[in-house]
Parts: C-alpha cells; structure tokens; sequence
C-alpha cells in the first residue's frame, strides 16, 4: 500500500475524529459548569455525591469508561450494543472531560475575590447578574490556559475510540498497520495529531488573545 | 385601627438608624450595642484603632454581614429587626437607598471606567442615554473626563477609588458609606480622594466614613465617632472630640497621631 493510499484511507475517518471532538466540547463544556456549580452546592449531599463521581471520573482510565458506557448496557441489561458507536464515544467523553472541566471551572471561580461579589451585591445586581456579568467573564479569562490543555489533551485521546472499534482516523490507521505490518500509519497519525493541534493551539491563542483587553 | 401604614416603619426621621446592634465572630464581640443615627446632610466619621469593629458596623449597615441583635433601618423602614432581616424584596428595595466605597474599590477590571458606572442602573432599568449622560456628568466631576473608555487597570489607585464613589453615586443613594476609602492608596493619592469627598460634604451628601486621616475627619464632618472594642467610647462634634475628648481610652488613641 502506497503511502499516499495510506493517508487518503486514514482521512476517511478524520471527519469522524472531529465529531468526537466537537461535539465532546459542546456538551462537556456547560456539562463542567453544572458539575462544577454542584461540586460549590451549599447542600453537602449534592457536594459529595458531585465529588465523588469527579474522582471515579478522574481516577479511573478513560479507556475503562469508553468500554463501560459502550458495552455495559449489555452486560447490564442485555441491551443491544449500538452500531452507532458515536454516540457512547461521546457520552464517555462528554462525562469524562466535563469532570475534568468542573474541577477547572471551580478553581477560577474560586480565585475571584469575595470582594466582586459584594460590590455586584450592594449596586442591586441579583446573584444570577452576578455569576453571569461580574463573575464568568473573569473566570473564562482566568482558565483559558488551563483549558487549552484540556483542549489539546482531546484532541490525542479521540484516538482512544479504537477500543471500542469505532472508525475514527486512528482505528483506521491501526488496522492498516496490522494488515501492512508496517509502522509507517502511525507516523501518519502522528502527524495528523499534530497538525489539528497546531490548529487548535492557534485558535486558543486568538480566543486568549481577544481576552487581554484587560488585566 | 389607627396603627400607621405599615407596622413594618420605625420611630426616626433619620436617614439611618441602628439600635442595639450586636455582632459576634464566634466568641469575639466584634460589635456590642451599637446605636447610631444619620441625619440627611450630616457627614459622620468613624475612627478608632484596628479591630474595633469599624469597618464590621458598615458591612452590617450595608447588609454584607449578618448581625446577630438589633435593628438597622432606613428612613424609618427596617431592614434588620431584633438581628431578623426584612424579606429579600424589602432589602432589595432598601439597598438603593445606600452605596458602599470599598477600600479595595472593587472595581470590574473587565468593565470599561463608563460601563463600571452605568450597568447597575441600567439593569434596574433606567433609561440607557440618562444613566449615560449622569455617568459622564460624574466621571468629569471626578476630575476623569477622558477616561471613560479605560479600563481599572491602567488607572492609578486614586483614579480607581474616584472611579467607585462615581458607581457608587450614579445609583442616587441617600446615603453613602466609606470603609478606609484611602487605606490602600498610596500616601500622595490619598489627597485626591479626599478632596472628592469633601466636595461632596459641600454639597450636603449623607455620608458615613470609616477612616484613618484624622485632620480630615475633623474637618468635614459634623460628628465624629471614636469606636474601640466594639463599642462606641465616644462620639460628638468634631472639634470637641479631637481637641478635648473625654474619655482616657479616646486621648491615647488621639495622642498616636499626633506626632
């Protein structure tokens, strides 16, 4: 196989890996907020029931939740495995990340001082104009360079979808090696990785960048 | 049957009055039966050493601490009664009668100088262009004209601090406070504030002010109150107060200062 069948094959299921991509983002992002807002809850219950779901999320391989959310309704309930693998990908994602993000999110608002809350409060801003207007914004600005990380780390462990044989760029890429014996789609992949996340690094930066109108 | 409008209004024509207010940090009595009034036009100043529950009476006044005992109303309208908090609908309506100067002016540092100053009264829906042109009217009173557009942070400490009496005042309150509004600025920034703030004595604002600079303190108020351990020691004129106090306790914190 020639190396340019290799990429043209292996491309195929780029679109794949975006999907993972985004759409882990678009849920995983305001899922954090909602964690991260349970994790503050006054009410203890909720705040340790929140905190124990972010260490399991945490302390336990990604791969190990992919296998579980795709394969345990199975196990659980005789469930038919989906066919539609993107859809468990991303609910492991989406839940795996969002923990992540949660913990994140929490540690920016928790830097802003008490002090913003209460000059919103005695000027007759509600707690709600509060968080959104005073607080988020601050936060946001705050967490960029946290996120970015997080960003990026996404981006090599779409890759992780082959566990569950779904078709993304990289289970393609590993199958090709396993027929070719070859080392050369990892290369590939290698460099696919490394492209979409020089992409993203520049898409961050212009975001933190539109953020410094202010220190 | 002839009970007035609402049993809800105290006794006072004072813009603020506290009866009996009382607020501990778990064992420490930060404030024991603290009473006080405002009075409209009347500049009042709180001194008295660290800890002695200056800066702890105004976050009760302002509703940013939970008292434990007493009552704090404005205009006659409790806001705390016996150490309960009227509902949230009654503070909320109470809160515009006041504005708080920070010592840390807390500014928004992401909110433009003008922005800073109009959102409040904005979101409680004023019109936008009046609460504009007020906003600018009080940034060039300010001394700021030409700085609406920058942001806290490339103004200096003063700048920041003038920029927060201007939020503080473009909500109209009858009454405003001060917690140390110069404490965190440098000493030769320190006099721009002031100067602002006797401004607005001169015009007759209602101001209570905790504060360190006594010459001031003598000068603008019409009453001064020298707080220590919770309590107030001694109060009255100004003149009477730092010239011939009465009280041993008041003499030895005056007498720091004169050197």
């Amino acid at each position: 196989m020639s190396l340019l069948t290799m990429i043209l094959k292996m491309s195929e299921g780029l679109g794949k890996t975006c999907a993972i991509f985004f759409l882990t983002l678009l849920f995983s992002l305001p899922l954090g907020m909602l964690v991260a807002l349970a994790r503050m809850s006054r009410s203890r219950v909720l705040s340790a029931v929140t905190r124990f779901f972010i260490t399991v999320l945490r302390g336990t391989p990604l791969m190990l939740q992919l296998l579980a959310v795709t394969y345990g309704p199975y196990y659980l309930f005789g469930a038919a495995v989906s066919r539609n693998k993107l859809i468990p990908v991303v609910v492991a994602f989406s839940i795996n990340y969002a923990a992540y993000f949660a913990e994140i999110y929490r540690g920016g608002i928790e830097s802003i001082p008490v002090g913003q809350y209460e000059a919103a409060q005695v000027l007759g801003y509600t707690r709600f104009q509060t968080f959104v207007r005073i607080i988020l914004p601050q936060v946001i600005k705050r967490i960029m360079p946290s996120i970015t990380n997080e960003v990026v780390t996404l981006v090599k462990d779409t890759s992780m979808a082959f566990t569950v044989s779904y078709q993304e760029m990289f289970t393609i890429g590993k199958q090709i090696a396993n027929s070719q014996t070859s080392f050369m789609p990892f290369v590939v992949a290698g460099v696919f990785y490394y492209v979409f996340n020089a992409l993203v690094d520049a898409a961050m930066g212009r975001i933190e960048k539109r953020l410094d109108y202010y220190k | 049957m002839n009970e007035p409008i609402s049993a809800e209004r105290g006794s006072t024509d004072s813009i603020l009055c506290v009866r009996g207010l009382q607020k501990s940090f778990g064992s420490l009595r930060v404030l024991r039966d603290i009473s006080l009034e405002v009075d409209k036009g009347n500049v009042v100043s709180i001194i008295g050493p660290s800890g002695s529950g200056k800066s702890t009476l105004l976050r009760c006044a302002t509703f940013l601490e939970q008292a434990d005992d007493g009552d704090i109303l404005y205009d006659g309208r409790y806001a705390l009664r016996g150490g309960v908090w009227a509902p949230r609908a009654e503070l909320t309506q109470l809160r515009r009668r006041f504005g708080l100067v920070f010592q840390n002016f807390q500014l928004f540092p992401h909110y433009s100088v003008l922005k800073n100053i109009t959102e409040a009264p904005i979101l409680h829906g004023e019109d936008r262009d009046r609460v504009r042109e007020r906003a600018l009217a009080l940034i060039a009173k300010m001394g700021l004209a030409g700085k609406e557009n920058a942001y806290p942070y490339q103004l200096s400490g003063g700048q920041q601090q003038r920029v927060a009496i201007a939020r503080a005042l473009a909500m109209n309150p009858e009454i405003l406070f001060f917690d140390e509004p110069t404490s965190a600025l440098d000493p030769e920034l320190t006099g721009e504030v002031l100067k602002v703030i006797r401004q607005l004595a001169e015009e007759k604002m209602t101001m209570v002010v905790v504060t360190h600079e006594m010459p001031f303190a003598k000068a603008v108020s019409n009453r001064v109150i020298f707080m220590a351990d919770g309590v107030i020691v001694e109060q009255g004129d100004p003149l009477a107060v730092f010239d011939d106090p009465k009280e041993e306790r008041t003499k030895q914190f005056l007498r720091v200062f004169e050197r």
